[in-house]
């Protein structure tokens, strides 16, 4: 396990020193989507939950670093962390009126979410840049290539939110959060009410996909109406569902190396592209009670 | 210093639609006793039992703790004031060690905000091993320690159950009321349940406990009230409960259960 894991770090410190180029780019979109992969699974493990709307929030992440730059001219460095509260808020303001909402109602009401993205980004045409979008050109480390320091800054954020959700497994709140989703009568018999469980992990989940919308508009250095569709959200959840939920860093490149890398790969095939997302997504209706696939799992944890 | 208080239903009243379910029900559980609630199948136990911790709110009567009205509070906010209870099903969080549930016992006690939840900070540790040492002696108390580190689906239920019992009392509350403790429990466990609720006893702790096994009831218990069909029937000492005529007919007569 160890050996894997020094393994699994080793071959990701070192990629970019094999890959380049368009690969080396790929990879680089592969770590931001598997932060929002993982921000999707968050809210799936404690919340109990499935959003189709998460490719709201990483938009907001996106134009959040994308419009800094071209109003204040701040870098991603800037951008990042006021995309992480824009994020935190905009999750808010949602889960707070849809706090008594759950399961397939819940999901619906994330649907919204999804429909509205589009029409509110070319709407306000005049800051988002309308249908063509606007570019994102800052370095963060000056004086290194655009291709390797986009590579490292993603690997180092999702590493670092990898380690941050480890953490958080053992903290009073994630425990709690756990507790209220498992068992929702026990947890207030203990104090934790029970729409602050559901407000506070929709708006960390919101948090973590704006994050990995920051990243993702630094790593492809352009924003459109294009790259966020009503279908981001839902390739979102193909890939938390293709990484089983799962909040390590293994799990986290599986599903954002699945819908980076097969839409990329398979472009030729065309229509195999969503025959592969539909397989993915009848798992999802499957499991959608459950919200869970590690019951199906030998050992069933973790 | 917690002042010792009782925990006072005053002629509750519940009905679910027009099924009347406790009609008129009073009682007062005294700190420092423990207190058995028994009943037939039925008689309306758990929903008083539901009325008291804020699951269900009754359409009439009152309920008070510490002199403070609890009409309209949800099950969180009578948490808060110190009131502490176990359910009848088991209610362990499968993705939780068994410590780990209890520790969730302590929610209300623990400090640490949002940024101490994703980074390990100085304060951090320091609070988690003084939860985790009271979680452990909790565990410790109801002898259970051994499986401290195990997740619930490893072991029997009759140890879920002790382990539920110790998230109750992990966090010292004022009042614990238990859904029939001693449920799914073999004949050692219920020896040990009992000297472990014995040894809880403090002055300022009410202590309620709604069981079927009557020896239980009988040995613990100071107090006994019961209920059938959602009416008082019957309250007394122990001794007073075995000798009144209703209860015997309840108990032994052609309903008797268990």
């Amino acid at each position: 396990m160890r050996f894997g894991f020094v393994a699994l770090a080793a071959v990701l410190m070192l990629a970019p020193l094999i890959a380049g180029g368009f690969l080396l780019y790929s990879l680089s979109l592969c770590l931001a989507n598997a932060l929002a992969v993982l921000s999707v699974s968050v809210l799936v493990r404690y919340g109990g939950e499935v959003s189709i709307g998460h490719g709201f929030f990483v938009a907001v992440g996106a134009y959040t670093v994308a419009i800094m730059e071209h109003q204040l001219g701040l870098s991603v460095l800037a951008g990042a962390p006021v995309a992480v509260v824009l994020g935190g808020i905009a999750g808010f303001v949602f889960a707070f009126p849809s706090r008594r909402l759950s399961g397939i109602y819940f999901a619906v009401a994330t649907m919204a979410l999804a429909l509205a993205l589009p029409e509110i980004l070319i709407g306000f045409e005049k800051i988002t840049g309308g249908f063509e979008g606007l570019y994102i050109a800052l370095d963060l480390i000056p004086g290194v290539s655009k291709a390797v320091q986009r590579y490292y800054v993603d690997l180092a954020v999702l590493g670092l939110a990898c380690l941050a959700l480890a953490q958080f497994r053992h903290s009073r709140q994630g425990m709690a959060l756990l507790m209220a989703r498992a068992q929702p009568r026990a947890a207030e018999a203990m104090g934790i009410t029970i729409s602050w469980a559901r407000i506070s992990i929709f708006t960390l989940s919101a948090a973590l996909a704006s994050l990995a919308g920051a990243l993702l508009g630094f790593s492809s250095s352009t924003v459109s109406p294009n790259s966020f569709t009503f279908w981001t959200g839902v390739f979102l959840l193909v890939g938390s569902v293709v990484s089983l939920n799962g909040l390590s860093l293994p799990a986290a490149l599986v599903g954002g190396a699945f819908i980076t890398l097969v839409p990329t790969y398979l472009a030729q095939a065309g229509d195999w592209v969503p025959i592969l997302y539909g397989i993915a997504l009848i798992a999802v209706t499957l499991i959608a009670n459950a919200g869970d696939l590690r019951r199906f799992l030998p050992g069933g944890r973790r | 210093m917690p002042v010792a208080q009782p925990l006072v239903a005053d002629k509750v009243s519940l009905a679910f639609g027009g099924l009347q379910v406790l009609t008129d029900v009073s009682m007062t559980l005294q700190p420092g006793i423990v207190t058995g609630l028994i009943g037939p199948n039925g008689a309306g136990k758990t929903s008083l039992f539901n009325c008291l911790t804020g699951l269900y709110h009754s359409q009439r009567g009152d309920i008070s703790f510490a002199g403070k009205a609890l009409q309209g509070l949800g099950p969180a906010e009578r948490a808060a004031l110190g009131i502490a209870r176990s359910f009848q099903n088991l209610a362990l969080c499968p993705d939780l060690t068994v410590l780990e549930n209890v520790l969730v016992g302590l929610t209300l006690t623990r400090r640490g905000g949002w940024f101490s939840a994703f980074v390990p900070t100085a304060g951090r540790r320091a609070e988690q091993a003084e939860s985790g040492r009271r979680a452990m002696a909790a565990l410790t108390e109801l002898g259970i320690a051994a499986s401290a580190h195990q997740m619930p689906s490893e072991l029997p239920p009759g140890t879920l159950r002790l382990a539920e019992i110790a998230r109750a009392i992990v966090s010292e509350p004022n009042a614990i009321l238990l859904d029939e403790p001693a449920a799914g429990l073999n004949a050692v466990e219920t020896q040990d349940l009992m000297c472990a609720l014995q040894r809880l006893m403090r002055p300022d702790l009410v202590l309620l406990i709604v069981e079927h096994d009557m020896d239980l009831i009988m040995q613990l218990c100071q107090h006994i009230y019961v209920l059938n069909f959602g009416k008082m029937i019957a309250s007394g000492t122990p001794d007073e409960i075995r000798a009144h005529p209703d209860v015997i007919s309840i108990y032994l007569g052609d309903d008797a259960d268990d």
